[in-house]
């Protein structure tokens, strides 16, 4: 029942608002004749200003991107030369300052380590604690570690000679040669 | 019918486009992408630099530099082979034979002609040849591991061999070895687009950062450690002994100073030297101790309430054990000395009357507190825990011994450790070579923050002992005179022990002499124990405690540590 009655409702409607309706409706409204037309040749103009300027803008930045690229490239390296360079100098000051070196040119300018008895000034009274006594000579010790082993081949086992005393003819002589004439007695090399 | 066939070539052209699609995308599409993303784009390892090594004051005693391999291009170097190898062999000290047959290699495309070269001579000997015309060599990154001071503490840092392939380091030996991991960090990676050689400023890049390696501080003292094996090697050449093992260890905090071993190696040129060097031979090698042993013995009797530094014994000629007659070091007849009088004069005899007291197993549980037997921990330089006989082994005889420091065995570091208990009031404190805490290849977190401490003996009875140690410098009643720094007290033991070689595996009669002590007395600040095997020239008393008191006197002066005006002991070794 209901859904019959509201189409007729609808169909009502512009008969009680007929005139209202009519004014609603949407007309073609033409255009008058003298009204002026916006200037198209400005605006291509500025648009192609602002997108020449952005292209050639994009170019610059773009050519300064790589120049600094470049830039940046070459002071990598520069950097790796310095810093090479730098190592470098760091190894001549090491070598110079190792204990190996400071003691060897300290002991070549005549100092020695102190040993034996020990003094101590306190800074705060001026006070000597110990026994002060100087250095001496004797308290070098050696600087220069043993060198290298050799293999065997080239550092064999010393060869130990002895003579053996004769006797009959020299009692009072242990290894000397019985001749008395300075000559070596192979007889008794063993 | 132009229409016809002008849509079946559109369509065949389309079939084989597809097709060349289905291929890309089907058949093995990551390749092709990996293809694409390489073209333009460089890898880069970002190299981690190793950390440093440096002593307790940051002097380095191992670091990293930036080194370069020298590559030769045979195909693009065997027109000019003799000369480029006649220019390498002199800039580089390189053996011309040997280059020249690398630079003249058939089919090949990579021979090493250098390695491990300092960037800044390797960068200027590649643009000279270049300069000269040669084409074909190329730099490759190659880290060069450095040890400024030489050979100094060479058996503890240790080295490193050449690198792997990719740069890595390939540690050997020491240190290096043990903290591998800790030292080595982690290699970055950069990966970004380039042209013309330079890298493209808005292509992709993505960087992983290198994690550098970790300093690794030492608690040496690099110039005590310096002038410790100077001193050494002094003693041990003047002995015409074999070989020597002296320590400093701060009485306190039982930090190592200077632990030096002779003979040693250069770790910058470790092939030169044999392999058998390459270890810490106060860690690896394990001895008898000998009479510096008896301290222990005598400390915890005292702390045992089993003796006291007066009491009195009577010490006969030989005393008769079990299996054999114990004598001393003197002939004597029948003595009277007291307990500080024997361990004056180094009685065997009296030390074991005096052991006679341990109730069973006593000795040996003291002695194993000691830390005897056990490793110390300061680092995994392939230490020996040494031998300290239990259960059956321990019989009558092995603990009458062992009282006066024979059948059992100890390493350097076991037994400064050891006395050190006594200098430091009776508390047994860990040693340590690392400063702060580094954690080894498999986790475990070592250095002085790690290091614990136990009480051993009573305070009462290390004071005790350290009067009756004073006793052993005593120039009338003592056997170690030269062992002691005018204007000090110190305190000390000799020890002159049989010896048992490796090459038999029994005594060959030749002897171990040391000396174990601290200073000042009252106060200690430095354990020093200086061991000399084979020595040919004396006992402990003559050969190891002059070096001693070098190095005591070294130390005392080096750390301002004042006299401390106080008596030292008076004890009575006869009765």
């Amino acid at each position: 029942m209901s859904s019959s009655s509201a189409p007729q409702l609808r169909s009502r409607l512009p008969r009680l608002a007929e005139v209202a309706v009519q004014r609603a409706r949407l007309t073609v409204v033409p255009r008058p004749r003298n009204r002026p037309r916006a200037p198209r040749v400005p605006f291509v103009i500025f648009v192609s200003v602002i997108m020449l300027g952005g292209v050639v803008g994009l170019l610059l930045f773009n050519t300064s991107m790589q120049q600094a690229s470049f830039r940046e490239t070459a002071l990598e390296q520069q950097v790796a030369d310095l810093t090479a360079r730098e190592e470098a100098l760091n190894l001549e000051l090491q070598e110079k300052r190792s204990f190996q070196h400071v003691a060897y040119e300290a002991q070549k300018a005549g100092m020695v380590f102190t040993t034996g008895a020990a003094c101590v000034l306190g800074l705060g009274t001026g006070e000597i604690k110990g026994t002060c006594v100087p250095a001496l000579p004797d308290n070098r010790i050696p600087i220069n570690p043993p060198g290298v082993e050799k293999p065997a081949a080239l550092d064999p086992a010393p060869v130990i000679v002895r003579d053996k005393p004769d006797p009959k003819t020299d009692p009072g002589t242990k290894g000397g040669n019985p001749s008395g004439d300075g000559a070596p007695n192979n007889n008794q090399q063993r | 019918m132009r229409l016809k066939i002008g849509f079946i070539v559109i369509a065949m052209v389309l079939s084989v486009f597809a097709a060349r699609l289905v291929q890309l995308q089907g058949v093995d599409p990551d390749q092709y992408a990996a293809m694409a993303a390489a073209e333009g784009s460089v890898d880069v390892i970002l190299p981690a630099t190793r950390g440093s090594i440096v002593d307790r004051n940051g002097e380095p005693l191992a670091e990293s530099i930036d080194g370069k391999m020298i590559v030769a291009d045979p195909a693009l170097t065997t027109d000019d082979a003799p000369e480029l190898a006649t220019f390498l062999a002199k800039r580089l000290h390189l053996d011309y034979f040997q280059v020249l047959q690398r630079l003249r290699v058939e089919n090949s495309r990579f021979q090493y002609i250098a390695r491990q070269v300092p960037a800044r001579l390797a960068t200027q000997v590649v643009d000279e040849a270049e300069a000269e015309g040669f084409v074909g060599l190329f730099l490759r990154r190659d880290p060069v591991r450095i040890y400024p001071q030489g050979r100094l503490a060479a058996n503890l840092v240790g080295f490193l061999g050449t690198p792997r392939k990719d740069g890595s380091a390939r540690a050997l030996a020491g240190l290096e070895d043990a903290f591998n991991k800790y030292l080595s960090g982690t290699d970055g990676e950069e990966r970004y687009k380039v042209g013309a050689g330079n890298q493209i400023p808005l292509g992709d890049s993505t960087i992983t950062p290198a994690v550098d390696g970790q300093q690794l501080q030492l608690t040496i003292d690099a110039d005590m450690q310096f002038y410790t094996q100077q001193v050494l090697q002094q003693t041990v050449e003047g002995a015409n002994a074999e070989s020597g093992i002296a320590v400093i260890m701060d009485s306190k905090t039982g930090e190592i100073l200077a632990l030096a071993d002779y003979p040693t190696y250069n770790n910058s040129a470790p092939d030169e030297w044999s392999p058998k060097r390459y270890k810490s031979s106060a860690l690896t090698d394990v001895y008898e101790p000998g009479s510096t042993e008896k301290v222990l013995t005598l400390s915890a009797l005292i702390d045992a309430g089993l003796a006291r530094p007066r009491q009195q014994y009577v010490v006969p000629p030989v005393l008769n054990r079990q299996d054999r007659p114990i004598h001393d070091h003197w002939y004597h007849g029948i003595e009277h000395l007291t307990l500080a009088g024997i361990l004056a004069k180094s009685s065997n005899i009296g030390t074991v009357l005096a052991a006679d007291n341990f109730p069973k197993g006593e000795l040996r549980r003291y002695l194993s507190d000691f830390g005897l037997g056990h490793t110390t921990g300061v680092g995994p330089l392939g230490e020996s825990r040494g031998i300290l006989p239990s259960g059956d082994a321990w019989t009558d005889q092995v603990d009458d011994r062992i009282a006066f420091g024979q059948s059992l065995s100890v390493n350097a570091v076991q037994m400064i450790a050891a006395v050190n208990t006594i200098a430091n009031g009776g508390i047994r404190i860990d040693p340590s070579l690392v400063d702060g805490s580094a954690s080894l290849d498999d986790g475990t977190e070592i250095g002085t923050d790690d290091a614990t401490e136990r009480r051993v003996i009573s305070s009462e009875a290390a004071r005790q002992t350290g009067l009756m140690m004073e006793r052993v410098l005593d120039p009338v009643d003592g056997v170690a005179p030269l062992a002691s720094v005018p204007g000090y007290r110190i305190a000390g033991k000799t020890g002159t022990a049989q010896r048992v070689v490796e090459s038999c595996g029994c005594y060959d009669g030749s002897h171990t002499a040391s000396f174990v002590g601290f200073g000042p007395t009252d106060d200690a600040r430095f354990t020093i124990y200086v061991v000399i095997h084979d020595s040919r020239t004396g006992g402990g008393g003559a050969v190891a405690g002059p070096a001693f008191a070098k190095l005591m006197s070294y130390a005392l002066r080096r750390y301002g540590v004042p006299p401390t005006d106080t008596k030292p002991s008076k004890l009575p070794v006869e009765w």
